[in-house]
């Protein structure tokens, strides 16, 4: 949806009565009974449609618009206060999801330990926006935490005895060629 | 979906090992006491696991009897008796055992699951009346759980196994509610009962695949009605990332816990005996093949 005042042609703080005005005017011009016969009909009408869908917004909402990157904006400083079921609810009311949205979405998924809807929004915010270096980082970052979860686990934790011995033996080798000795008998 | 919460018992020492041992024969114990000889078939890992965790909060001193039981006659075991966590776990057992059959029999009909919780409903009638509200609650979350697996449209598995997590996080808190510590409490039981059903969907999904019964990751993953073994390698990486994650969360969780024992049992449980099993499962059928 397009940005309803530039639409209308009013400004932001314009009164309920402004902007009916600006839509009867808009209205009148555009008015499809006036394009019969000529060539400019379709783009007329297409015109018409954004008017009235310009001004329905308006009148439903009161006269508030937010903008799609305002409301992202917003979204951030939610999610950064920790206010989270309200940046989803921000989330949830756009209707265009572009990579943004998908990575925000994703971070809002994994504060809520939703972590299979976390993973689904960062590989689509991937996918939409390979390049984007703070939407892979969110999902690196995740990954790395589970590794340094998993690690004790994998990690073998019996230092056999030959280890010692080829530890031993490297350090002989190191003194000796220092001009030192470590084990004297060898 | 019961008996994915065990130790990884090569990590245990020997006295944690006879530990764990006693609390699972005590748990046993606990339910013949509670009920009667029968529904000690339906014992399982998990709930010793939820005695466990729960004794862990409290500072008592265990008490220990060696005795024998049925089922060992020859051989005597260690119980740990008069423990209310055990007690409580007993009854948590039983009603879970009953629904999971309820719910088998809603799957497949299965003539063993009926005969079986005809006999064990008679049993029920014995849950005293402060647990009444307990079980209420967990039969609440599993219809809620039931019918989110009819409905067919569910976006992800967070909400598909959302009720699951939720019934092991009120089981943890209408033992144990302290203030202080509730929300911790709270994830705890979240993540780990996300963890358990989502384990258990995928331990089960050839059988489930094959039999054409449902199966939750099947339910909302496979858009595309893609054969077994193609539909687990696309999955695969996706179902180790989340069950890791709640695995971690877990674990980070119980270091935030006032736990007074248990916590090396606990330790090894969430570090090393979730990701075992995970091992187990998803190695299962590469060692098969």
């Amino acid at each position: 949806m397009k940005d309803p005042y530039e639409v209308l042609g009013v400004n932001r703080n314009a009164s309920q009565e402004e902007i009916k005005k600006a839509y009867r005017k808009l209205a009148s011009e555009y008015h499809p009974d006036k394009y019969i016969d000529n060539p400019l009909r379709n783009l007329a009408e297409e015109k018409m449609r954004e008017i009235n869908e310009a001004y329905e917004y308006l009148m439903k909402n009161n006269g508030k618009y937010v903008s799609e990157e305002e409301l992202l904006y917003n979204v951030r400083i939610d999610i950064q206060q920790g206010n989270f079921s309200e940046a989803e609810r921000k989330l949830n009311s756009i209707n265009n999801r572009s990579a943004e949205w998908f990575f925000l979405m994703g971070i809002i998924n994994q504060r809520k330990g939703w972590y299979d809807g976390a993973y689904d929004c960062f590989q689509k915010a991937h996918s939409m926006d390979p390049g984007n270096r703070e939407y892979n980082q969110a999902f690196n970052s995740l990954n790395r935490r589970n590794d340094n979860y998993r690690e004790p686990y994998g990690k073998d934790k019996d230092h056999d005895l030959c280890q010692i011995c080829t530890t031993l033996y490297c350090l002989d080798c190191l003194c000796e060629s220092m001009g030192g000795d470590f084990i004297p008998c060898c | 979906m019961f008996g994915y919460v065990i130790p990884c018992k090569m990590e245990l020492k020997i006295k944690d090992y006879e530990k764990v041992k006693a609390y699972y024969c005590g748990l046993c114990r606990a339910i013949k006491y509670n009920f009667g000889n029968m529904p000690r078939i339906t014992i399982n890992y998990d709930m010793t696991f939820l005695a466990i965790f729960l004794d862990a909060l409290d500072s008592h001193k265990n008490e220990y009897i060696h005795s024998n039981c049925i089922l060992h006659p020859f051989k005597k075991r260690n119980f740990i008796v008069n423990n209310s966590p055990l007690e409580y776990a007993s009854f948590i057992n039983v009603i879970l055992a009953y629904h999971k059959l309820l719910d088998d029999i809603d799957d497949d009909n299965s003539f063993k699951s009926k005969i079986f919780s005809i006999l064990l409903k008679g049993y029920l009638k014995k849950i005293p009346t402060q647990y009444i509200k307990t079980k209420d609650h967990i039969v609440k979350k599993l219809e809620k759980l039931y019918s989110l697996e009819k409905s067919g449209n569910v976006e992800n598995l967070d909400e598909l196994s959302h009720p699951f997590g939720e019934l092991t996080a009120h089981s943890i808190l209408d033992y144990y509610n302290d203030e202080k510590y509730q929300e911790n409490l709270y994830y705890l039981g979240y993540n780990l009962g996300k963890w358990i059903y989502i384990m258990d969907a995928f331990d089960d999904l050839e059988k489930d695949l094959n039999h054409n019964k449902f199966n939750g990751i099947n339910a909302v993953l496979n858009k595309d009605n893609l054969p077994y073994n193609e539909f687990r390698e696309s999955v695969k990486s996706r179902i180790n990332f989340i069950l890791t994650s709640y695995a971690r969360e877990c674990s980070e969780i119980l270091n935030s816990l006032p736990i007074e024992k248990n916590d090396e049992i606990l330790y090894n449980i969430f570090n090393y005996g979730l990701l075992e099993k995970m091992d187990f499962v998803f190695k299962k059928e590469e060692s098969t093949k």
